[in-house]
């Protein structure tokens, strides 16, 4: 079947529909691998040039009954970060573009005006929205409604903070790297997506039956459909066992035990708002948790940054905090991280009182949240105290410290898109124990793990599945449900090559945007502070030769150089 | 990664799943590390070159039974289908290849089949595994792939008898000299009542490695829990059961915290028999007998297609319950705490037993020694009646 991506550009409002050259699908899937190849002669525009793109793509597997694959992933080039940038997201989205007819759609040029880019099977139009401009995202999405889906920024995202998100009207975030501030600048406030297509299923039975295999390891993951887990209490299950296990990032990451954190733990959030059971389009999981007035929970990485690293433990203040983040449209961890940092600089953290006004300054960038807009790098450089920002490549760590985890630790450091745990995810094996455990304690192995790690990851955002689903089930499945979804032929070990080839090519792009070894490195804090060790668990310093030691024999793995760059010119060349 | 490779090597040697001295490990770093018999090894080091794994475990089976399965199975065969759920859960089915098809380069082929799948079967050479995330994976799928075989051919010789030469030879010599007499005498036990955290653990891990070093059950499979008033003392998920120590988690029974994420997949299992049975101990594995026979159904035209999870019947081997149910949030935990009571001990449809203990791991050892010495048995004693005659047997399975 064809598949096709929607082309708009913005500066002269011209439209078209392009078939995707098959080739293209073949080597990089759909989402975030289509949407890093569609960045390559482009690559090193800087985020707010008018020329530089941001895709929106999803993947084969959407549209199909495939378990938790209803995904959109966003790519461009984060003005936070300098790197290239993807993130994936959930909700309504991603199958309703399917049903309009369309994998990806890229977006180029800057609009004179603010506008909303509509889009159903039968066609596409840009729509002015001067009146939706200063909205929060709330009003817009209500504003929209009638239009299928919606993607929209809010005022963080107008005024080019640089962690503002994608907000997808049913509450899921395109996070972290500040493309919200792209679109911003593009004068894009929202998509809209509408259709009635359906996307056919090659081999029925091959397809029925890895479902069947793949919802078998559903129920057969604790992490899945325990009693403790992520269906239950969704991510804020992770509240509990990271305070065991002595690794929840606590004042900026002075410490690792937060002796509050029960406030604002899955059964506390439970006991306190109701947690009704949500999910992203189709998903059995549903790990996303609403309020009995309709409010969605938040994530377990915005309890405890909101929480820990702030060191406050008021749980309505924190569910404050993160309502306030999705309708401003801006990423909770970088806002609560950069807080952080800038409460430790100036020698007190944020009270839950500041919190709420602090957060709207930012996105508005009124007074002191001017600064703050720019995140926790560029403020603690400003404030002459540079260590204090908990970021690497200038994103900010999320709420596992690299002391309790080694691999984490490594992973943070080689992640394409600065500090995120997702990339890699070596939670799932060295604290979650799936597919199998691994000794968090040490780095032996740790450099091929999440090698092999990060090229699956990629492809599982291609294709574009979650990663909670491989808490249960793994490649193996998901190969096979995609060779029943499209008739072609995949293993896990050919996704984990495709995942290889797109994992090159955003470091490709980054070492030409001037990122060297130096570059991956964690903050000088976890190797010279130890944690809170306790109750039989000692969380020392990391060992910096060491962990230099796994780098190097990590980018041998990736056959580079010791420096961590590409040994000669010609990688994209050799790409299809 | 030396010492682990040495670990696992050892570990199979000690449960007696490969032939002393003839298992291949090979594990990647930056660079190729392997280790054992010289040609197995340079197969586990060639094999993985070609695969994005940690991890490659080549061995010749202590019992030669996927051989056998191998040349039993029609030439246009090309995957066996373990019929024992757990490892059918994880591993689909197990690809075969055969002697000519290894001509040329066999590490490519053997490659290009686990590139799809957690283990093969290579006549000639025996089982090849590999480990995507770590070496230990290898060695787990070594050891499930060496279980669905010893299952499945117990069934299949009880079907359709002996087929190949030499096959009622080996049988004989693994009925007469592998398999060891399993009992529990000689172990010590802490008499329960257990009140005390430290005693639990350490009672928790000892009795858990009891079923390791007893042959009971294969390391990686099964689970063991402890009750202490509002607190269920339970092996994490992935743990193995001779190595518990770190590896507890204690779990509130009324879901105040949501530490016990990381516990056996079993915990709702384990939770709903101490509410059914206010037993103390439970212990959970898969011994193959046990396994083998619970597949074994002697009801005319039933019409469930699935038994392994569908079956809603109470079948009985001698005093035992057999149950059918799905793992973790499937139905076992369903089906298993209401039969469990009285006898003691249940099977679960081509899974594992469960037994308990109403103060401490003692009882639930002896009824898992006794639940498996009794299916040896039956299995013997059935083998025997059929007497060599071509499916004499009433009793089928039709599970696929
Ligand atoms: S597991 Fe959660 S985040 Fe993932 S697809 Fe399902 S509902 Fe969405
Ligand atoms: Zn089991």
């Amino acid at each position: 079947m064809p598949e096709h991506m929607l082309i708009v550009d913005l500066s002269s409002g011209r439209m078209r529909r392009e078939e995707i050259p098959p080739e293209l699908l073949r080597a990089y899937l759909g989402g975030r691998g289509l949407g890093v190849r569609l960045l390559r002669e482009r690559h090193t525009l800087s985020p707010f040039d008018p020329a530089m793109p941001v895709v929106f793509a999803v993947g084969p597997l959407c549209g199909t009954p495939a378990p938790t694959s209803a995904r959109i992933e966003v790519v461009s080039r984060s003005p936070l970060t300098g790197t290239v940038y993807d993130c994936s997201a959930g909700g309504r989205f991603a199958w309703r573009l399917r049903a309009a007819g369309l994998l990806a759609i890229l977006v180029e040029g800057n609009s004179p005006r603010p506008v909303v880019l509509a889009v159903t099977s039968a066609g596409e139009e840009l729509l002015p929205a001067e009146e939706l401009w200063t909205k929060g995202v709330g009003e817009t999405v209500s504003a929209l409604s009638g239009r299928g889906s919606v993607a929209a920024i809010g005022p963080a995202g107008e005024n080019g903070v640089l962690f503002s998100s994608v907000m997808m009207g049913e509450g899921n975030a395109v996070g972290r790297g500040g493309l919200g501030a792209v679109l911003g600048r593009k004068n894009l406030k929202a998509v809209t997506v509408d259709g009635d297509r359906t996307v056919p299923v090659a081999d029925r039975v091959r397809f029925d039956r890895a479902r069947a295999d793949v919802l078998r390891l559903f129920r057969a993951s604790p992490v899945i459909f325990g009693e403790l887990g992520i269906s239950e209490y969704g991510t804020p299950a992770l509240v509990d066992l990271m305070r065991q296990r002595r690794m929840a990032p606590t004042e900026n990451f002075r410490r690792t035990v937060f002796h509050g954190s029960s406030c604002y733990s899955g059964p506390a959030i439970r006991a306190a708002y109701g947690a009704k059971k949500e999910g992203c389009f189709g998903c059995p999981i549903r790990c996303k948790k609403r309020a009995s007035d309709g409010r969605s929970l938040p994530e377990y990485e915005t309890v405890s940054h909101f929480g820990a690293l702030n060191g406050i433990s008021d749980l309505h203040a924190i569910v404050r905090s993160n309502d306030a983040c999705n309708d401003l449209g801006m990423d909770t961890i970088s806002a609560a991280a950069t807080l952080s940092a800038w409460g430790e600089a100036r020698g007190r953290f944020p009270s839950p009182e500041e919190i709420g006004p602090l957060l709207h300054d930012i996105a508005h960038r009124r007074g002191e949240g001017d600064l703050l807009a720019e995140g926790s790098r560029r403020v603690a450089e400003a404030l002459g105290k540079p260590g204090l920002s908990m970021s690497v490549k200038s994103l900010e760590l999320p709420a596992y410290d690299p002391r309790g985890a080694y691999g984490m630790a490594l992973a943070y450091v080689t992640s394409n898109r600065g500090g995120c745990h997702l990339r890699a995810y070596p939670i799932s094996h060295e604290i979650l124990r799936k597919p199998v455990a691994s000794d968090r304690f040490t780095f032996s192995g740790k450099a091929r793990m999440i090698k092999i790690a990060e090229d699956t990851n990629a492809a599982v955002d291609s294709l574009v599945a979650c990663k909670f689903a491989f808490f249960g089930a793994s490649l193996e499945e998901y190969a096979e449900l995609l060779a029943g979804a499209t008739g072609e032929h995949h293993t896990p070990q050919s996704l984990k090559e495709i995942g290889e080839r797109i994992w090159l090519t955003e470091r490709f792009y980054n070492a030409r945007n001037g990122f060297t070894r130096a570059d991956d490195d964690l903050p000088a804090r976890f190797f010279t502070e130890a944690g809170s060790s306790g109750e039989g668990i000692d969380i020392p310093p990391i060992d910096r030769a060491r962990f230099g030691e796994e780098l190097t024999k990590y980018y041998r793995i990736r056959g580079l150089r010791d420096d961590g760059s590409f040994p000669d010119d010609g990688f994209l060349g050799r790409q299809p | 990664m030396r010492s682990l490779i040495a670990k696992y090597a050892g570990k199979m040697e000690r449960d007696r799943s490969v032939v002393p001295g003839r298992a291949g490990i090979a594990a990647q770093d930056d660079v190729m590390l392997s280790e054992g018999a010289p040609d197995l090894s340079r197969l586990a080091a060639d094999v993985l070159s070609h695969l994005s794994c940690l991890g490659v475990v080549a061995a010749s089976p202590s019992l030669p039974f996927a051989e056998f399965l191998l040349r039993r199975a029609n030439p246009d065969v090309k995957t066996i289908v373990p019929l024992d759920t757990e490892t059918r859960t994880f591993l689909h089915d197990i690809p075969i290849v055969r002697r000519e098809e290894l001509a040329g380069n066999p590490a490519r082929v053997i490659a290009a089949l686990l590139s799809n799948r957690k283990g093969v079967i290579a006549e000639g050479v025996g089982i090849v595994a590999s480990g995507p995330v770590t070496l230990e994976q290898a060695y787990i799928h070594y050891s499930s792939v060496f279980h669905a075989c010893y299952v499945k051919y117990l069934l299949d010789v009880l079907q359709e008898g002996f087929l190949l030469p030499g096959e009622g030879e080996a049988f004989r010599a693994f009925r007469e000299t592998f398999l060891r007499p399993l009992t529990a005498e000689g172990l010590s036990f802490r008499a329960g009542p257990l009140d005390d955290p430290g005693e639990v653990l350490s009672e928790i891990r000892a009795a858990g490695r009891y079923t390791v070093e007893r042959g009971l059950v294969d390391s990686f499979f099964g689970n063991i829990s402890y009750r202490v008033g509002g607190t269920i003392f339970i092996s994490q998920t992935a743990a193995s059961l001779d190595e518990l120590a770190g590896c507890v988690d204690p779990v509130p029974t009324d879901n105040r915290s949501t530490t016990g994420i990381t516990a056996s997949s079993e915990l709702l299992a384990h939770r709903r028999i101490y509410e059914a049975t206010g037993a103390r101990a439970i212990l959970h594995g898969h011994p193959k007998f046990a396994v083998a026979m619970s597949m074994l159904c002697d009801v005319k035209d039933c019409p469930v297609k699935d038994c392994w999870k569908d079956c809603t019947r109470v079948r009985m081997l001698g005093d035992i319950p057999v149950v059918a149910g799905e793992i973790g949030a499937g139905g076992l935990a369903v089906r298993v705490p209401p039969v469990i009571g009285g006898p003691g001990k249940a099977i679960v449809y081509g899974h594992g037993v469960f037994a308990i203990g109403r103060d401490g791991f003692e009882e639930a050892f002896r009824s898992m020694v006794d639940v498996e010495n009794r299916c040896r048995e039956e299995y013997f004693r059935r083998l025997d009646t059929r007497g060599g005659h071509p499916s004499t047997s009433v009793s089928h399975i039709h599970s696929r």
